[in-house]
């Protein structure tokens, strides 16, 4: 053959070789897992880069990944941050299918780094991270693991929702202005995402399937689930991975999840409501009774699902119900809280004793705080309900005021039936008196509220208006 | 850039190469000249300049940064100068093998030997040579990184460009408190203690230590409720720093863990009573480092140029500075450009020796021997965390955790003292990593090029040169043709 031939010749066989093995690619994977010759599926769907990886490194992926943990490990303890994300990104792309993988290293930007910050938009950045890798990367490539979703579901719960974090509120607020961007108020609307039809709900459609991972179906699921969610709070988002996971993982570790589920839930019944977002970015919370019905019924269906070991969300649940008929007594709610007392005897009859009334039931969980506190705490007490009964005025939480200064004669009235029995005088001033002091210190206008809340105050309390200051005399012309 | 500094590089550059040329003579030159011309005439140059640049362009378009302006140039900076200084070692590598061994395996030494110049000098030229076509691939790759991280910099808003600025394209000194003097310290202690001499040899040096401990933590701890104060001398640099911000760089242990994992950090600047400024509360992290910025540091010095620090400890348990580096102040002492030349030349050093390894290799083994040596000398330096912890475990094979016995014996015998030997090479040329520097904005000194410069190139290198040269002058070179 002549020689100017020889290499198009083995160009042309190359490609034809080239082509021959991708066909019979396919057959290949399938029969190397039926004949049980991996442990490991074929990737599908995977990135270029991970699919380099993957078949071009073989077992030495491993060794490159410790290698890389290693440096991760180094520059973490030397404050360098800067190369985390990367080598997360490569380590979870060596070892796709090891849970642990994932798990640890988005722990790690979510927990470990995040508070190694002081300024909380930084903090908030490594969180989301941690959120975004387990949320954009772990769980597409690992759909069925249980843990990579109870992971997730916790970074929402717990990172974000409780407040151990010193920066825990500006996570809420940043999340809730996201998600308030993201609906287009403050909560979704599911008829529109379900079936957009403007190039506006379209586009929104996207940035929520698309960035979020939000599946509208599945939320409107959550909410027939377990009634209608807060998903500017982050307890939302946490029972929404919860239920993902477990429609979609196996059944192996789903305990977890329905952990996120009902624990959530009861926050959300603790703090399920936003009733004021400030403009210093912090938010009043309050307490959303009307979910009491919904979780009660939520922890009833995580009950009959687990039967594994139905006794710890049991407890749990008879734990829920004696917070929420306290919750219900402190809001005034007082008929509520009988039928869910009556509720929780009937199914929890070691819960309570049998003659315990509500208010008995209430009086001894608010008195055995105070039980063994001195004059001046007691009196710091009263003065700390009485600043919340006018904040709940202004807020216009009526039922919760009352409650609220209720309770703080109830405090006082404690007291004052101890403070008799001892030798030495240790009354306080009359309540009256107090609740005169705590309020006008609140309507000072020097060292007070902000003007239009001392207004709103004045109105809800039927007080005259201030009188106007003094006119000084303009200038005159000599 | 105008034509008028182009002309002003390219006047300097020949000047520097005259004189180069006249320090090494007409010989070493010849062969510094012939090595070059092989590095072009087999694409080598264009072959590996085409790679630096591809990997210095095409590196940040495949990066993931952490989010930040600050952490984008940082990682950008980090992997392209750590790529090119891999590529470069390894090319270097393979060069100095191959120029050297290949010219003697294909008997072209044996043509350059019978002209007027000495194996040594052929040796150094061949070692010039590959200095030299390394300058060039590295001011070529330093160029174009430069230019990039300053072009994507400019993408950025104004806000972020002066983070860059003050932080990462700078070059920031440090000035950290005198260390105190804790042995005179605890002889004047001693001194005090009439009962220190009626006690035994080994009881004293016990109360020694003791005394030397509780003394370093009344420097370091900070008790709750208390407040320590640190003053730094910034001596006659205080009138080379301006308005410009200084950053306190803090680190702090604390004796219990929280809950929250933070710990609240309140500073006052100048007298704890009268400050002169004072620092929001801060909610920091033990365990470390932050920078805390003040602004305009001309205001905040005294008159004889010292700045005063305290820190507030509200916290309910103590909190524990160390005096290696608890607090220092960090302030800019100049530009990123020299920073980045300077950090350069360090790179530039650790090539030079790497040249020489090869060259060395060279001369007394055949190519693939010398370059499978040499290669596998490189990645064992590399792997300086497996030697670190076979010395500090003091044996190769592990610890019997029962009987607290090294498991490996008589092989440690012998390993031992050359992995001692090797980390201490290797430690010598990390210890001057200017990559580190360099992303955190720190100094890279010309003191610190010096100092890489006598450490790596004359001691090591010039072992490793005076060893090839020996080898190569006492080489028969008509006794290891290939091809006979």
């Amino acid at each position: 053959m002549p020689r100017r031939f020889q290499k198009p010749l083995l160009l042309v066989l190359a490609v034809l070789f080239l082509g021959t093995a991708a066909l019979l690619q396919r057959d290949l994977n399938k029969q190397r897992t039926e004949l049980g010759l991996t442990r490991v599926e074929p990737l599908e769907n995977a990135p270029p880069v991970l699919a380099f990886t993957t078949i071009a490194l073989g077992s030495f992926r491993g060794l490159i990944a410790n290698a890389l943990w290693i440096r991760a490990n180094e520059m973490q303890m030397e404050d360098k941050f800067f190369e985390q994300v990367q080598l997360a990104d490569w380590i979870t792309k060596l070892e796709p299918h090891f849970v642990q993988v994932w798990l640890v290293q988005a722990w790690n930007m979510a927990y470990n780094i995040s508070v190694k910050f002081r300024d909380p938009a930084d903090r908030w950045r490594w969180v989301r991270n941690g959120i975004e890798l387990l949320r954009d990367q772990g769980i597409p490539y690992n759909p069925k693991e249980a843990l990579v979703y109870r992971e997730l579901a916790w970074f929402f719960q717990h990172k974000m929702g409780q407040n151990l974090d010193d920066a825990h509120m500006y996570y809420k607020y940043a999340w809730a202005t996201e998600m308030t961007q993201l609906f287009g108020g403050p909560r979704p609307n599911f008829e529109e995402l379900l079936n957009p039809k403007t190039d506006e709900a379209k586009a929104r459609l996207q940035v929520v399937t698309g960035k979020y991972k939000l599946e509208p179906a599945l939320m409107k699921k959550a909410e027939e689930a377990f009634g209608q969610l807060e998903w500017r709070l982050p307890e939302a988002h946490a029972i929404y991975w919860a239920t993902v996971g477990l429609e979609r993982s196996n059944p192996k570790d789903q305990i977890t999840l329905r952990r996120n589920i009902y624990q959530s839930l009861h926050v959300s019944v603790l703090r399920g409501r936003i009733v004021l977002a400030r403009p210093d970015g912090s938010f009043v919370f309050a307490p959303d009774l009307n979910k009491i019905q919904p979780a009660s019924d939520g922890y009833e269906k995580m009950i009959a699902e687990e039967t594994d070991n139905p006794d710890i969300v049991r407890r749990a649940h008879r734990g829920f119900l004696k917070e929420a008929i306290y919750l219900l007594y402190n809001y005034n709610r007082t008929a509520e809280a009988n039928r869910w007392m009556a509720i929780t005897k009937q199914k929890y009859p070691d819960a309570f004793p049998p003659d315990e009334t509500v208010e008995s039931y209430a009086l001894k969980r608010l008195t055995e705080r105070i039980r063994d506190v001195d004059q001046n705490r007691t009196k710091a007490l009263v003065e700390g309900w009485l600043n919340q009964h006018f904040e709940n005025l202004i807020l216009d939480e009526d039922d919760r005021a009352v409650a609220v200064l209720r309770m703080a004669r109830q405090i006082w009235d404690y007291y004052d039936s101890v403070s008799k029995t001892r030798a030495e005088s240790r009354g306080l001033e009359p309540f009256p008196e107090i609740y005169r002091r705590v309020r006008d210190s609140l309507m000072d206008p020097a060292s007070g509220l902000p003007p239009e809340y001392v207004a709103r105050l004045r109105t809800k309390l039927n007080l005259p208006a201030p009188a106007a200051p003094e006119t000084p005399e303009a200038p005159r012309p000599k | 850039m105008n034509w008028h500094a182009i002309a002003r590089i390219l006047l300097r550059l020949t000047i520097v190469t005259g004189l180069l040329r006249w320090m090494v003579g007409p010989r070493v030159w010849a062969v510094a000249g012939l090595t070059w011309r092989a590095a072009f005439r087999f694409r080598l140059f264009w072959v590996l300049a085409g790679l630096l640049l591809l990997s210095v362009v095409g590196l940040p378009l495949l990066l993931k940064n952490d989010g930040t302006a600050r952490g984008f140039i940082q990682i950008m900076l980090t992997y392209t100068l750590s790529v090119v200084t891999a590529l470069l070692a390894f090319s270097t590598l393979w060069l100095s093998c191959g120029t050297l061994a290949r010219d003697i395996e294909e008997c072209q030494m044996q043509v350059v030997a019978v002209k007027p110049i000495s194996r040594w000098q052929i040796w150094l030229g061949k070692l010039l040579g590959i200095t030299l076509l390394n300058v060039a691939l590295l001011s070529l790759s330093g160029l174009c990184i430069y230019g990039l991280l300053h072009w994507r910099a400019r993408q950025l808003p104004e806000a972020q460009q002066k983070i860059l600025r003050q932080e990462i394209f700078v070059a920031r000194a440090s000035v950290r408190e005198p260390m105190p003097d804790l042995e005179a310290e605890v002889d004047a202690a001693i001194r005090n203690s009439p009962e220190f001499q009626s006690l035994a040899p080994a009881q004293q040096q016990e109360v020694r230590f003791q005394m030397k401990e509780r003394i370093r933590a009344t420097h370091q701890i900070v008790a709750p409720n208390h407040y320590r104060k640190w003053v730094f001398d910034f001596g006659l640099n205080r009138h080379l720093i301006g308005d410009e911000p200084l950053f306190l760089r803090a680190k702090f242990h604390v004796a219990q863990t929280n809950a929250s994992g933070s710990y609240l950090g309140l500073w006052r600047i100048g007298s704890f009573d009268k400050p002169i400024a004072i620092s929001p509360p801060q909610s920091l992290a033990p365990s470390t480092f932050h920078e805390v910025r003040l602004e305009a540091a001309n205001k905040l010095l005294d008159e004889q140029g010292r700045l005063t620090v305290n820190f507030e400890n509200r916290n309910q348990t103590a909190v524990m500075f160390p005096l290696e580096d608890g607090l220092e102040v960090l302030y800019r002492q100049g530009g990123f450009g020299g920073n980045f030349v300077r950090g350069l030349g360090i790179i530039l050093c650790s090539l030079i020796l790497v040249a020489a390894l090869g060259l060395a290799a060279a001369s007394l083994m055949s190519f693939p021997v010398a370059a499978f040596v040499s290669i596998s000398l490189l990645l064992v330096g590399l792997s300086s965390g497996t030697l670190t912890s076979v010395v500090r475990e003091g044996t190769v094979g592990g610890v019997n955790h029962e009987s607290g016995q090294a498991t490996a014996g008589w092989i440690d015998v012998i390993l031992l003292p050359i992995f001692k030997a090797i980390l201490w090479v290797v430690n010598l040329v990390q210890q001057f990593s200017p990559v580190d520097s360099l992303s955190v904005g720190r100094t890279v000194a010309w003191g610190d090029l010096g100092l890489a410069f006598a450490k790596i190139v004359l001691l090591l290198g010039g072992i490793l040169a005076a060893l090839g040269m020996y080898f190569f002058t006492r080489r028969e070179l008509a006794a290891t043709q290939a091809h006979t």
